[in-house]
């Protein structure tokens, strides 16, 4: 067998060991990584957080309790996606190639729009106070606090962002009726859905959050 | 006796992890021997009440603890150190030991001097207020060492102790449990032979879940001259005795 | 390693001589990491948002800013309170600590109960902070009266009640999502589950978060004139305690909780604190608005607090005084402005009042949550005539600022002094509805605020019209009168009503006749 000839087989059966469709392994990768991070219970919140939705936009409400109703279970669905931006693996994940940034990016993406969307398609047929856009808005806006949290506390306390934030915007809410009414646009569950201002700061927050998680990723456990 | 087990088993669904095995031991380091999977963290476990065998006698301390007053009465002078240390990060040295000494119920006029002396005993007096995730994987070893000794443990159950210890420390540590095991009976479990020999007076081998050698380390380095493999002695017994049980 | 150096320790005793003191040392190591430490900022955020600010912009009066403080800082402390709990509930699983505590000899049960308890420590010290500060600041403000106690103590018994139910969340189902989820089911339950609420006999008042008759919010008509009735209060408390009892016992049941005695007893407590929280919920449901405006539970209602609170009322030193209830007396100058230019036009005449003064309102269950509050009794009567009062902040609705409240008070109880004097009210001459009008134009007042009266629905306030009553509308001839005797001269208005008044409140003088 001449050089040449060796080179040629050794190509031919690189060839064949090759995986057959490569991007099979970005698949798995991302399959992981979802299992590692609890991403199908995260799912699985939401959707529960969607169903909760529908069933409780079945009952009477009065005007204060529906404008609050989809609030809940936003900031149900924004705590469940950012508590999934805890990582099992520390370093050596983190010095494990280029992949991990965009990995939190999609993930905390594909969350944030799977959670919009459940709880606007909640919504469909009820009356869902603010409607989609203000789900969009709300879910996006409190995700990015969470995301922030998860940047600043680390994953596993990231859902005290959502949750305070969404005790503050049901009083937001309520000073409509009684004031003084908060009428800042950083409060955006007490704006209607169209303001300009609370979708600019809500896309604001979001942006941050997701830059953040992205570069940065949540902070290693700070302990007890 | 301070340990005695008479056919002990257990068994996780259709695995049995520890099939009828018996050993008695009394005051001394005793080694605990095995491939992993052997069942030596599962007999571990039942020694430290921390789970039911599934069928087989368990006395510890002169005390049943299949009952819950005379289980408390055993935990009270036990000491535990798992293979996978869980700790809370935010907690300082000092704090985790103090935690487990008020857990074990010592009395509180007596648990700052204990923890000091614990603390010491694993040569972290000087860390004893450095926050746990500051630690290294060696250090929170001993940190793990020093809870399961904090009360003065007149059963000692260690698995893998020595993991993640720097040779120095290793030395130490086995200077610690021969002076342990002249009150207490400790049962360290291990992969590393050289341990055994420089700390054990008792010895036994675990492989498929059951006792296959039991003897002093002199008895198990005997078995292996002239057969086995490895470049000590103990290694040799070691694989020896593995070697004859499974052909 | 060391074997030497350190002393050795002394054989241990076989059990804690003072458990006491090794149970305070445990809560002191767990206060010390506990994650409500890390909360706390987030519930006093919250608490200056939502309630501190809301209590300092309403009148600085007990009822209010207690009954305000109860709501809002229910729900500023209790979500965090019950996500740290559930949080600090998962700890063990989540750090992979179970096995070495399990082996440890302290009860399960106890160990459980010292992390619960420093969760609760810190929820309660930041409460029991908030709460100084606000009443001690109302205490400065306050004119009469003093701290309401009952709401604070509901508060107190509440965040144990969320921090047992979020701990026992996080002890029996400890995942990432058990904090979040427990917090976010913990605002559901107190927010909105208020929405059960339907008049004042619904089980669902044992809530923490309601304080009166629902749908009312913080109302100053209350526990001025009449004792704050601790009959509510005392069945949320019962419930709220019954639950934590129930939840922190049911940590002890799960085998390897403690002994057999132990898990009995737990058993015997969880059921004594489910049956005190049923017990305290059908007591809920037994209960009614009485006429002060609090809720009244037949089984807990003591007759004594339905006796009038003693007050020396605040009174001008005007022609006519005006007496408010002391809690008030900081409306007292805007008040008499608001008055004085009706009391200028009856001052002397006869059956005129000589004085003006507050009274308590009278509270009336409406169809579902709806609540009527008037005045019980005519508005004015007695010898010598006394007008009786409401405020307008008496009555449901937004509590206002002191330059609304005049106006308001100007707008309604003027024309509504005047009417009183002229005895114009429905079925009376078209010569009352023009003198009435002319009066109360004269006097610089609108006739929208024509006629006074009560309140038909819980946010409706009375006088707050935007067109004069019919009989006296613009194009009438009852307007056409009223503007010329509101046209005469002040004396000659007052030298006509002094001869005329008599036969004009019988009902003898004709339109005709008006000068």
């Amino acid at each position: 067998m001449t050089a040449d000839r060796v080179r040629e087989v050794t190509a031919a059966q690189h060839r064949k060991t090759r995986p057959a469709r490569p991007p099979r392994a970005g698949v798995r990768l991302a399959r992981l990584y979802a299992a590692s991070r609890r991403i199908p219970a995260a799912v699985a919140a939401i959707a529960a957080c969607a169903i909760g939705l529908r069933i409780a936009l079945a009952g009477h409400w009065d005007s204060y309790g529906a404008l609050q109703l989809p609030l809940v279970f936003e900031a149900g669905a924004a705590a469940a996606i950012t508590v999934t931006t805890a990582s099992p693996h520390g370093d050596p994940e983190r010095v494990a190639g280029r992949w991990l940034p965009f990995l939190r990016l999609a993930a905390a993406l594909a969350l944030t729009a799977a959670a919009a969307s459940a709880l606007a398609a909640a919504g469909t047929g009820a009356h869902l106070a603010g409607g989609t856009l203000d789900a969009l808005r709300n879910v996006a806006g409190m995700t990015g606090i969470g995301l922030l949290c998860a940047a600043a506390l680390g994953g596993g306390l990231a859902w005290a962002g959502p949750t305070g934030y969404l005790v503050l915007g049901a009083y937001g809410l309520y000073t409509q009726w009684h004031g003084p009414a908060l009428t800042t646009p950083w409060i955006w569950p007490a704006r209607p859905p169209h303001d300009l201002g609370a979708a600019i700061c809500a896309g604001l927050v979001f942006t941050l959050g997701i830059a953040a998680i992205t570069v940065r990723g949540a902070r290693d456990p700070a302990g007890e | 006796m301070n340990v005695e087990i008479t056919g002990l088993t257990r068994r996780f669904g259709r695995t049995t992890a520890v099939a009828g095995v018996d050993l008695r031991a009394g005051p001394g380091v005793f080694g605990l021997l095995g491939p992993n999977g052997a069942g030596k963290t599962s007999l571990l476990r039942m020694m430290a009440t921390a789970m039911p065998p599934t069928s087989g006698r368990l006395r510890l301390l002169g005390r049943d603890p299949g009952r819950y007053g005379q289980r408390r009465q055993i935990r009270r002078r036990l000491g535990y150190l798992p293979q996978n240390l869980g700790y809370y990060p935010g907690f300082t040295v000092a704090e985790f030991v103090e935690y487990f000494a008020l857990l074990k119920e010592m009395p509180a006029a007596r648990v700052q001097a204990a923890v000091r002396v614990a603390v010491e005993r694993v040569e972290l007096g000087g860390k004893a207020k450095a926050r746990l995730r500051t630690l290294s994987g060696g250090m929170l070893r001993r940190v793990g060492i020093a809870q399961a000794i904090v009360n003065e443990p007149e059963l000692l159950l260690l698995d893998e102790p020595t993991a993640g210890l720097d040779p120095e420390q290793r030395v130490a540590f086995r200077a610690l449990l021969r002076d342990l095991g002249r009150r207490a009976t400790v049962v360290v479990s291990t992969h590393l032979v050289e341990d055994v020999g420089a700390a054990c007076a008792q010895v036994a081998l675990m492989d498929r879940g059951k006792i296959v050698f039991h003897g002093t380390p002199a008895d198990l380095a005997a078995r292996g001259e002239g057969h086995g493999i490895g470049d000590a002695p103990l290694e040799r017994g070691y694989s020896a005795v593995l070697t004859g049980v499974r052909s | 390693m060391n074997t030497t150096n350190a002393p050795a320790v002394s054989r241990q005793l076989p059990a804690t001589r003072r458990p006491g003191r090794t149970a305070a040392r445990l809560l002191r190591l767990e206060l010390r990491h506990n994650a409500m430490l890390w909360m706390l900022p987030v519930a006093i955020a919250l608490f200056w948002l939502t309630t501190y600010r809301k209590a300092m912009a309403m009148p600085p009066l007990w009822n209010l800013r207690a009954t305000s403080m109860q709501s809002g800082t229910l729900l500023a402390f209790a979500c965090p309170v019950a996500g740290a709990a559930a949080w600090t509930g998962s700890r063990e699983t989540r750090r992979h600590t179970t096995e070495m505590v399990t082996v440890a000899a302290r009860p399960r049960w106890a160990r459980l109960l010292a992390a619960w308890a420093a969760a609760t420590c810190w929820a309660m010290a930041g409460y029991l902070a908030c709460l100084a500060v606000l009443y001690g600041v109302t205490a400065q403000q306050a004119s009469w009266g003093g701290p309401l106690w009952w709401p604070a103590a509901v508060l107190a018994a509440s965040l144990p009640a969320f921090s047992a139910a979020g701990f026992a969340a996080g002890t029996l189902l400890p995942s990432r999502f058990t904090a979040p989820l427990a917090t976010v089911a913990a605002f559901f339950v107190v927010a909105l589950s208020t929405q059960l609420i339907a008049g004042s006999q619904s089980y669902w008042q044992v809530s923490p978060l309601v304080t009166g008759p629902w749908d009312t919010g913080p109302d100053a008509g209350v526990a001025t004139f009449y004792p704050y009735l601790p009959d509510l209060p005392i069945a949320q408390v019962m419930f709220l305690a019954g639950l934590t009892i129930a939840l922190l016992a049911a940590l002890a049941l799960p085998r390897g909780s403690g002994g057999r005695g132990l898990r009995a007893a737990a058993a015997a407590v969880t059921t004594a604190g489910l049956l005190a929280a049923g017990t305290a919920v059908a007591l809920a449901g037994t209960g009614k608005l009485d006429a002060h405006g609090m809720i009244t539970i037949p089984a807990l209602h003591d007759a004594a607090s339905d006796r009038p609170v003693r007050f020396t009322p605040a009174c001008s030193h005007t022609a006519i005084p005006v007496c408010l209830n002391p809690a008030y007396a900081s409306y007292l100058p805007a008040t008499v402005t608001a008055v004085a230019p009706a009391l200028s036009e009856i001052a002397g005449l006869p059956g005129a009042p000589v004085r003006i003064s507050q009274a308590a309102a009278t509270y009336q269950q409406q169809a579902g949550n709806a609540v009527s509050v008037r005045l019980d009794g005519p508005p004015i009567s007695g010898r010598p005539p006394v007008y009786h009062l409401l405020l307008p902040d008496q009555l449901l609705g937004p509590t206002m600022t002191t330059s609304e409240l005049a106006a308001e008070v100007r707008s309604s109880a003027g024309p509504a002094i005047v009417a009183s004097v002229i005895a114009d009210r429905p079925g009376a001459s078209q010569a009352q509805h023009a003198v009435t009008a002319g009066l109360i134009i004269a006097a610089g007042l609108p006739l929208q605020g024509l006629p006074p009266g009560t309140t038909p629905a819980a946010d409706s306030r009375p006088g707050v019209r935007s067109q004069p009553p019919p009989e006296v509308a613009p194009g009438s001839p009852a307007y056409a009168a009223a503007r010329r005797f509101a046209a005469l001269a002040a004396p000659a208005r007052h030298a006509w009503l002094m001869r005329h008044l008599t036969a004009l409140r019988a009902g003898r003088i004709t339109l005709r006749q008006l000068p």
